[in-house]
C-alpha cells in the first residue's frame, strides 16, 4: 500500500526558514564520483540521499596498479553504504569488487545481472593471474574473488528489487553481454545511472532501453564525447574489407580486443564473413584467448539476455560455435607460416600475447593491425593510432612501424548522436556527466548545453571526489486509512492516530486498526490484584469518595459481590472477608490510580492518615505553583531557562531565544523548530499538572 | 471508496477441472490463466466463451495444459484478442507443452480444435516479463500494475500481484514453498495483508511426507523393478515436472553410477531441455551459483538420452529401463502406447508422479485396487491410398496456391537457417543424444526445406534489417554431397505433398523448426486414422507418488495465515477440499472467504475507506518515532487545511489536544517472554498455559485473539496479590510494549 508521493522540483531552499535545516539536510542528494570523473577507467559513483547511500561500479583503472588503480574509496565510509550497483563485468566497472568486498568494512549488499555474475569470476581469475605485480601490490587473490561470489546476489533485467526503502531495477544497456543501466528510487526521487551503454543493436545485443519513467538525475557516460560514430554497415565493411586485403596480399592481421564483450562481436562478423567467402576458408582465423573460450558456456547459456536474432538462431544451433574460428592456447603453438587473422588480448598492447604478436609482425607493411575500440590513454595501442615512425619492443629495441594501423571503433558505447536522443527523450532535469576524458566531455557538455538550453536541464561535469548537491524538497504524503478514514475531516477538524513509516511510505490509522494494515500488534494487559483487607468494604467506598469524583457501586444483583467502580477505570470487587480484588485496564493513568488506592486500602488497616480536606488554594497559588513546575521542567529539558521581566519564560537555546507565555500558551521564537518542541512540551506539561481527565 | 474487484470464476472451481478466473479490477478485466484439460473437453469453455470478447488481459501462471490449454481454442473461436502476459520460460514450455499435445492427438486421431498455426498466433502476442517486474498497464488499465513472482511448483511459475492505487490483488494457484533441485520456493509469504488473495483449495486435505524420504523411495521403487529386469514408464508432462524428475534421476544415476538407461521421450524433448539450459536465471540459486562457479550447466544431460521417436526405443526391447514420456493423462501420445506395452508384463512398473486428470486411463489406474483390465482404443495413422489419396491431392493442391502465395511474405530467414544449421550437423554425424543440437533437424526436415526454398525464391525477400540474405548457405555444395547421402529417397516421395503445409506453418518454425516440423511432416501426410479396441490386462505394477510440487495442506493453510489477506477466494479443488479450507480460513485467518461457483460474481471490493493528507513540517518536527521491527510509529494529533479540492494538509494542533486511549503496541510471544523473564533472574514456567512467574505472579493470554486475521488486540491478563513481585513483573512486560 505505497503512497509515496514525493515531488522533487523546487531547488533552493528558503533561506527565510531555518526551522527546517535539520530535515533539509536530508533532503540534500549527493553525487560524487569516486573514479571516472572527467576520466575514462575505475568507474565508481557515490550518491546519498535520505540517509540512504548508493555506490554505483566499483571498477579498476586499467593503466595504474596496485592501490593506484583503485577509485578515491577513502573519500567514503563503506560501512554506510546500503547497496552496490554493478553494472557490467569489464574491469574499469567491476574489478575492484572484491577489495571493496573483501578488505574494506563494506557491509551492504551487491548486485549485478546473471550473466555479469558468471563472467566477473572468471574475467577477474584471469587479471589475477596475468596481472604481474608484486605480492604486495595484488588488491586481492583468487580466494578474495571466491568469497565475493558468496555476497553477490543477482537481479533480472526489469526485475524490481528493494533494500531499505531503495528501490531499483535495471534495463538492457546494449553495451555487453548483461550490461545493465540501473534505476535507483529513493523517495520518489529516480536516479538513472546508465554505466557504458550503446543504442545500437548488433549481431548479437539488444540496443539501450530507455525507461519509461523520466529520472530527476542521468548519471551519464560520455566516453565519445562529440565524436559520431559510423553506421554499423560501413564500419563492419571497412573491417572486413581490411582484412581481406590484407590477407590476400599475403599479410597477417592483429586484431588487439578485450577478451569479452567486443570479441564476441567481432568474431561473430568474421566468421560470417568466412561463412560467404569459401576462397577465404583456408585462412585460419585464431581467438587467441582462453578466457573467452571458458566464458562461451555463459554465451551459450544466457541468450535469453540478447537480440532476438540471436535467440532465433540459437533455436537452430550455437551461433557462439564458431565454424572457421579456431581458439590459439599461446603463442608456442601459433604456427606462423602464412596469411592469418588472430584476435589477441589485451587490447592497449601493454603486454602479453597481443604485444608478441604485435612486436613480431609491426615490421612488415604488408601486415595490418586493427584496433577494434576504445584504447586507453598511455597504451601503446594509443600510441600507434597516431601511426609513429618506429615503436619500441617490449625487449627494449626499437622497430620501424611499417604495418599499417586501422582504427575501426567497434566499442558499443553511445556516440554523440546516441546520447543526445537519449536524453532528449528522457529530458531529466540533472544530467551528470562521468566515464570521459575531460575534452570529450567538456565539449559533450558544451554540446548539451546549447541543445537543452530552452529547457531548464542542469549540466554537471565534477571531478574526482568532487561532490555535486542537489536539493530536492520532498513533501511527506501520507494515506489516512481504516476506520479514521470513514469521514474525510473538514478544515480545522482534529485527526488523531498513529503514524506508521514503513520506508518512505507514511500511513495514518486508528490503533485497533494496526493490526489490519501492518504486521504489528497492539495490546491489552489487564491486570488483576489481590489486596488483603479484612475491614468492612464500606469504609473503602467512603475513603474512595473522598478522593475521587466518581466511584459508582453498581447493584450487587448484577456483579454478584459487591463492586465498587473508580472513574470507570478501576474495578473493585469484595470477594471475599480477607481479601478484594482490583482489576484494571494498563495505561499510565490507571496504573497512577491503582497505585494511590491501594496505598490507601492497606492503610485504611493501620491507623490511618486522617483525611484533611485540602485548604483550597486561591487562584494566585495555584498558578505560582504552575508557574514553578513549568520553569524547573523547562530548565531540565532546554537548559538556560529564566522569567523574563513581562513574566514570560525567555528560553535560550544556541542562538535562538523564545518567549513564553504560561497564561496563553503563546510562544514566541524566530526558530520555528525550536517553537513547536516548546509548544509540544508546554502541552504536556499542562496535561500533567491538569486533573485526571474523564475518559 | 476502494478499487472495485469481482471475481467470477469461468472454470475449475469445486473439483479439478482446468483454471480460468475473470478478475474485474475497476471494469478492467483480466483473465487469470486459460486451462484445458487434457481431453480437450470444449464443454468446458462455454463460461469462457460468452466473456472473451470483453476480456482485456491475460495473465499465465505455469506452463501446462490446465493453466494455458485453451489460448489456442480461445482464440480462434472465441475472439479472444487481449495481450498474453506471461514469464519467459512459461511463454516457451507452454509453447512447447501445446506442440506435444497437438502432435500426439494428431497421431492418433483428425484432432482439428485447433492447428499449430493457431497455437503459433495464439502466442505470438505474449508479452514476457520477469519476475518482480512491475509492469504498468496502458489505456483503460491505466493505473494497474501487475507483477509476477516465484511460485514455485514448475520453471516459470508465477504468482501475480495486480496492484491498483496500492490495493493488491494477489493470485497464487499451484504454488510450491519448498525449495526443490530446480526451482526455488514461493515468495508468497513475502506478500503480507493484501486486500484480496485468490488461492486454490487443490491440495488443502493431502499431506506429504519428507521430501529426502519420498525421494529415497522413489528411486528405491525404480531400481528395484530395474534389477528384476522390468522397465519403469514415468507419465509425465511436457516441460514441467519432469525437469525436476530428470535431476533427480540425473543425480542418483551420477552417484551410484548406474547405466540402466534412462529416456526422455517427448515430440519436443530435444527443443525443451535445449530451452530449459538457458533458463537458468529462472532457477534455484543452487544451480545459478554451480553455474557461476563451474560453468556446469545442470540440464547438460549425462544420463538421460533424450528421444522424439518412439522407434528409438525398439533397440532397447528387452533392456531394463527408465521411460519419462509426455501426457501424463496415458489418453494419448507415448505414454499410451508404451503403457499398452508394458501393462502386461508383471516386471513392469508404471509409477504416476501426478494425480491423473478426471476421467483419464491415469486416474483410473490411480484407483485402489487398481483395476485387473482397461480398455483401451489403439489408434494409428496410415497414408491414403487409391482414390482418398487422388481426392486428398486435388484439393491440398488448391489450398497450396492460396496459401503459397498469402504466406509468403511471412516466412522469414530462420527457415534458411534452419536448413543452414541442418546442414552443418549432418556433417558432424553425432548421435543426437549427446548432443541435442543435432536432433534438432532431420534428414526429412532438410530435403523438405529444400522443396520450400524451391516455392519461395519468388516471393521471399531479404529483411532489411538483415546484413547478408542467408542464400549463399546453398552454395555450399561440399556439404550438399554429404547431405544427399543422408537422404532416404523415400523422403521426397513424402515431400512432394507436404511442401504446402510447411509454407502454411511458415510461423512455427522461428520458434524451433525440429521436431515439430518433422512431426508436423508426419502428420500432414495424407493419411487417416484406423483405430480398434483392446482390452489389456493390467499386470504390472502401478504406483502413484506425489511429485507435484504443490504445498501441502498444511503448508498451504499456515502459508494463507501468514499473508493475511483482508479477504480471501478459494478456488480449484474438490469440494471437499474447498469446503475444508473454507471453513479452516473463516475461522483462522479473515471472516471474509469466498468459495464462488461458476461464474458466480462475487465482489470482493474492499470496505477499505482511505483518502490521502500531506504532512507538514511542522508536525513532523514534532514527531518522534519509535523503531519496530521494520516499521516506525509514533502517535500523532495533527489538525486538517484543506489545501485543494483533493488533498489535505496536516498542521499541528493549535492547542494542547485532549489525552488520547494509551496504546500498548507490541506482539508478545509468551515463549519469547519466559525466556526474558529467565535471563533477568526470575523464576518461571508454563502452567496450564499460562506463565508462572515467581511464587504467585500468573501471565496469561487470553486466545481468542490468537486468530492471525482478527481485528482485536491481543488480550493479556497479569494476576497476582500484592507484592513487590507483581510490580517488578508487570514492568517487565510493559518492557515488551512500546506505550503510544
Amino acid at each position: 500500500m505505497a503512497s509515496v508521493v514525493t515531488g522533487a522540483q523546487n531547488k533552493r531552499p528558503n533561506p527565510n526558514s531555518t526551522s527546517a535545516a535539520a530535515t533539509r539536510e536530508g533532503d540534500q542528494l549527493i553525487i560524487t564520483p569516486l573514479g571516472a570523473g572527467n576520466e575514462v577507467g575505475r568507474s565508481c559513483v557515490y550518491m546519498s540521499y535520505k540517509g540512504k547511500t548508493v555506490l554505483f561500479d566499483c571498477g579498476i583503472h586499467p593503466a595504474y596498479s596496485g592501490v593506484a588503480a583503485l577509485p578515491y574509496f577513502d573519500e567514503i565510509d563503506p560501512s554506510t553504504i546500503d547497496v552496490l550497483l554493478i553494472t557490467h563485468f569489464h574491469l574499469d566497472h567491476a574489478a575492484s569488487l572484491p577489495y571493496f568486498l573483501e578488505k574494506t568494512n563494506f557491509r551492504g549488499r551487491v548486485f549485478m545481472t546473471h550473466s555479469t555474475k558468471a563472467i566477473y569470476r572468471l574475467l577477474l581469475s584471469d587479471y589475477v593471474k596475468v596481472s604481474k605485480v608484486s605480492v604486495e601490490d595484488m588488491l586481492y587473490d583468487e580466494n578474495d574473488i571466491v568469497r565475493s561470489m558468496d555476497k553477490i546476489e543477482v537481479i533480472d533485467f526489469h526485475q524490481t528489487l528493494e533494500v531499505n526503502g531503495i528501490r531499483f531495477w535495471c534495463y538492457t544497456a546494449g553495451h555487453v553481454l548483461g550490461a545493465a543501466m540501473f534505476m535507483v528510487d529513493i523517495a520518489g526521487v529516480r536516479v538513472l545511472y546508465t554505466g557504458d551503454y550503446s543504442r545500437e543493436e548488433d549481431r548479437h545485443l539488444r540496443a539501450a532501453e530507455v525507461p519509461q519513467f523520466t529520472p530527476d538525475i542521468c548519471i551519464i557516460e560520455s566516453t565519445y564525447g562529440v565524436q559520431l560514430h559510423q553506421p554499423r554497415p560501413v564500419r563492419e565493411k571497412r573491417f572486413t574489407d581490411v582484412i581481406h586485403s590484407t590477407i590476400s596480399q599475403g599479410g597477417r592481421v592483429l586484431i588487439p580486443a578485450f577478451a569479452l564483450g567486443r570479441a564476441q562481436e567481432l568474431l561473430l562478423i568474421l566468421d560470417e564473413y568466412w561463412e560467404n567467402h569459401p576462397e577465404l576458408h583456408n585462412i585460419p582465423i585464431y581467438y587467441a584467448s582462453p578466457l573467452a573460450k571458458r566464458c562461451m558456456a555463459v554465451y551459450q547459456t544466457y541468450i535469453n539476455a540478447m537480440n532476438d536474432r540471436i535467440r532465433t538462431q540459437f533455436a537452430n544451433s550455437n551461433p557462439f560455435d564458431f565454424k572457421h574460428i579456431s581458439p590459439l592456447k599461446s603463442i608456442e603453438n601459433f604456427d606462423d607460416v602464412g596469411p592469418s587473422v588472430v584476435m589477441a588480448s589485451p587490447s592497449g598492447l601493454q603486454s602479453g600475447l597481443s604485444r608478441q604478436l604485435f612486436d613480431k609482425w609491426c615490421a612488415d607493411k604488408k601486415n595490418a593491425c586493427v584496433i577494434p575500440g576504445y584504447v586507453v590513454e598511455g597504451t601503446l595501442a594509443k600510441t600507434i593510432i597516431n601511426e609513429p615512425k618506429e615503436v619500441t619492443l617490449m625487449n627494449g629495441l626499437v622497430a620501424p612501424l611499417n604495418m599499417q594501423v586501422h582504427y575501426i571503433s567497434f566499442s558499443a558505447h553511445a556516440d554523440c548522436a546516441q546520447t543526445c536522443g537519449f536524453l532528449k527523450e528522457l529530458m531529466p532535469p540533472h544530467i551528470v556527466l562521468v566515464h570521459g576524458e575531460a575534452n570529450e566531455m567538456g565539449r559533450l557538455k558544451q554540446k548539451l548545453v546549447s541543445q537543452f538550453a530552452d529547457s531548464n536541464t542542469k549540466l554537471y561535469t565534477p571531478k574526482n571526489c568532487q561532490s555535486v548537491t542537489m536539493h530536492f524538497s520532498s513533501e511527506k504524503m501520507a494515506k489516512v486509512i481504516g476506520k479514521l478514514a470513514e469521514k474525510v475531516p473538514e478544515t480545522g477538524e482534529s485527526v488523531s492516530g498513529l503514524l506508521v513509516k514503513k520506508g518512505f511510505t507514511y500511513q495514518i490509522m486508528a490503533p485497533d486498526d494496526l493490526r489490519v494494515f501492518s504486521q504489528l500488534s497492539t495490546a491489552n494487559v489487564t491486570q488483576r490484584i489481590t489486596v488483603p483487607y479484612t475491614g468492612a468494604f464500606e469504609v473503602i467506598k467512603y475513603r474512595l469518595k473522598q478522593i475521587y469524583e466518581s466511584v459508582e457501586s453498581p447493584p450487587v444483583e448484577e456483579t454478584e459481590v459487591p463492586t465498587l467502580i473508580v472513574h470507570e477505570r478501576l474495578t473493585i470487587r469484595h470477594e471475599s472477608d480477607t481479601y478484594v480484588v482490583m482489576q484494571w485496564s494498563a495505561d499510565p493513568i490507571s496504573d497512577m490510580v491503582s497505585d494511590s488506592v491501594v496505598a490507601m486500602i492497606l492503610n485504611i488497616g493501620r491507623e490511618g492518615p486522617k483525611v484533611t480536606p485540602i485548604e483550597e488554594k486561591t487562584q494566585e497559588e495555584m498558578e505560582r505553583m504552575a508557574r514553578k513546575v513549568v520553569h524547573s521542567l523547562m530548565v531540565s529539558l532546554f537548559g538556560d531557562t529564566k522569567f523574563g521581566e513581562d513574566g514570560r519564560l525567555v528560553i535560550t537555546v544556541d542562538a535562538d531565544v523564545a518567549r513564553l507565555d504560561i497564561k496563553s500558551g503563546e510562544v514566541e521564537c524566530e526558530n520555528q523548530g525550536l517553537r513547536e518542541r516548546i509548544k509540544t512540551a508546554f502541552g504536556r506539561m499542562q496535561g500533567a499538572i491538569r486533573p485526571i481527565p474523564k475518559p | 471508496m476502494g478499487t472495485s474487484v469481482q471475481v467470477t470464476p469461468l472454470s475449475g472451481v469445486y473439483g479439478e477441472n482446468p483454471l480460468c478466473y475473470l478478475v474485474a479490477i475497476d471494469g478492467f478485466n483480466l483473465l487469470m490463466d486459460c486451462g484445458w484439460n487434457d481431453l480437450f473437453d470444449p464443454s468446458l469453455l462455454q463460461p469462457l466463451s460468452r466473456v472473451a470478447k470483453s476480456i482485456d488481459a491475460v495473465l499465465i501462471s505455469h506452463p501446462d495444459i490446465l493453466h494455458l490449454g485453451a489460448l489456442p481454442y480461445a482464440r480462434k473461436h472465441f475472439g479472444l484478442s487481449a495481450p498474453v502476459y506471461a514469464t519467459e520460460p512459461v511463454y516457451r514450455l507452454g509453447l512447447l507443452t501445446m506442440y506435444d499435445h497437438y502432435l500426439s492427438r494428431r497421431q492418433i486421431s483428425d484432432f482439428d480444435m485447433f492447428t499449430l498455426d493457431d497455437i503459433d498466433v495464439a502466442f505470438q502476442n505474449v508479452i514476457r516479463l520477469k519476475y518482480s517486474q512491475n509492469y504498468h498497464l496502458s489505456e483503460n488499465g491505466e493505473g494497474i500494475v501487475i507483477a509476477p513472482h516465484v511460485a514455485g511448483h514448475l520453471l516459470g511459475g508465477t504468482i501475480w500481484k495486480i496492484t491498483k492505487d496500492g490495493e493488491d490483488v494477489v493470485y497464487a494457484v499451484d504454488f510450491n514453498h519448498r525449495k526443490e533441485r530446480h526451482l526455488n520456493g514461493t515468495v508468497l509469504e513475502s506478500f503480507v495483508r493484501p486486500a484480496v488473495l485468490i488461492t486454490d483449495a487443490y491440495n488443502a486435505l493431502n499431506n506429504q511426507v519428507y521430501k529426502r524420504q519420498r525421494d529415497q523411495e522413489f528411486i528405491d521403487a525404480i531400481l528395484r523393478v530395474l534389477r528384476a529386469d522390468g522397465t519403469v514408464l514415468l507419465p509425465v508432462d511436457t516441460a514441467g515436472r519432469v525437469l525436476e524428475l530428470i535431476l533427480i534421476l540425473e543425480q542418483y544415476w551420477a552417484q551410484q553410477h548406474l547405466s540402466f538407461p534412462i529416456f526422455f521421450l517427448t515430440n519436443v524433448a530435444s527443443s525443451t531441455v535445449e530451452y530449459v539450459k538457458s533458463f537458468l536465471e529462472w532457477m534455484s540459486d543452487s544451480i545459478a551459483k554451480s553455474f557461476e562457479h563451474t560453468r556446469d550447466n545442470a540440464f547438460l544431460l549425462k544420463y538421460v538420452t533424450l528421444i522424439i521417436n518412439k522407434s528409438d526405443l525398439e533397440n532397447y526391447a528387452g533392456v531394463p529401463k527408465v521411460v519419462l514420456t509426455s501426457m501424463a493423462s496415458l489418453e494419448v501420445g507415448f505414454s499410451h502406447d508404451i503403457f499398452v506395452e508394458l501393462a502386461t508384463d508383471a516386471k513392469n512398473i508404471v509409477l504416476f508422479t501426478e494425480r491423473g486428470q478426471f476421467g483419464t486411463l491415469a486416474r483410473m489406474l490411480q484407483v485402489d485396487p487398481p483395476p485387473k483390465a482397461v480398455k483401451v482404443t489403439m489408434s494409428k495413422r496410415v497414408p491414403l491410398v487409391g482414390d482418398e489419396l487422388k481426392a486428398y491431392e486435388e484439393e491440398q493442391e488448391k489450398i497450396k496456391k492460396e496459401e503459397a502465395v498469402k504466406k509468403a511474405s511471412i516466412v522469414k530467414v530462420e527457415e534458411v537457417r534452419a536448413t543452414s544449421s541442418h546442414l552443418s550437423e549432418s556433417t558432424k554425424g553425432d548421435s543426437m543424444v549427446i548432443d541435442p543440437a543435432s536432433a534438432t533437424a532431420s534428414p526429412k526436415a532438410s530435403s523438405h526445406f529444400r522443396g520450400q526454398m524451391d516455392i519461395l525464391i519468388d516471393g521471399f525477400t531479404p529483411p532489411s534489417t538483415s546484413v547478408a540474405p542467408m542464400f549463399p548457405f546453398f552454395e555450399n555444395t561440399a556439404e550438399w554431397d554429404d547431405f544427399g547421402e543422408v537422404i532416404n529417397p523415400d523422403d521426397y516421395v513424402i515431400q512432394e505433398e507436404d511442401s504446402n503445409h510447411m509454407v502454411g506453418n511458415g510461423k512455427s518454425l522461428d520458434v524451433k523448426p525440429d521436431e515439430a516440423s518433422v512431426h508436423l511432416l508426419l502428420d500432414s501426410t495424407p493419411s487417416k486414422v484406423v483405430s480398434h479396441e483392446l482390452t489389456v490386462q493390467v499386470k504390472c505394477a502401478l504406483l502413484y507418488m506425489d511429485f507435484e510440487g504443490r504445498s501441502d495442506g498444511r503448508s498451504v493453510k499456515s502459508i494463507i495465515s501468514h499473508v493475511a489477506p483482508l479477504k480471501l477466494v478459494l478456488v480449484h479443488g474438490s469440494a471437499e477440499a474447498t469446503e475444508h479450507l473454507k471453513m479452516h480460513c473463516a475461522k483462522h485467518v479473515c471472516p471474509h472467504v469466498y468459495a464462488p461457483q461458476i461464474e458466480e460474481t462475487i465482489d470482493v471490493t474492499s470496505d477499505l475507506c482511505a483518502y490521502k493528507v500531506q504532512l507538514s513540517e511542522k508536525l513532523m518536527s514534532n514527531v518522534l518515532f519509535r523503531k519496530m521491527v521494520e516499521n516506525e510509529i509514533s502517535w500523532m494529533d495533527s489538525v486538517a487545511e484543506k489545501t485543494n479540492e483533493k488533498v489535505f494538509t496536516l498542521l499541528p494542533p493549535p492547542s494542547a489536544p485532549p489525552t488520547h486511549k494509551s496504546v500498548l503496541v507490541g506482539d508478545l510471544k509468551l515463549a519469547d517472554f519466559k525466556q526474558y523473564l529467565s535471563t533477568k533472574g526470575v523464576q518461571v514456567e508454563f502452567a496450564g498455559g499460562a506463565l508462572k512467574c515467581g511464587e504467585h505472579i500468573t501471565v496469561r493470554k487470553i486466545s481468542d485473539s490468537s486468530q492471525k486475521g482478527g481485528t482485536g488486540p491481543q488480550q493479556i491478563v497479569i494476576e497476582g496479590p500484592l507484592c513487590e513481585d507483581y510490580y517488578k513483573i508487570r514492568g517487565h512486560l510493559y518492557s515488551q510494549f512500546y506505550l503510544l
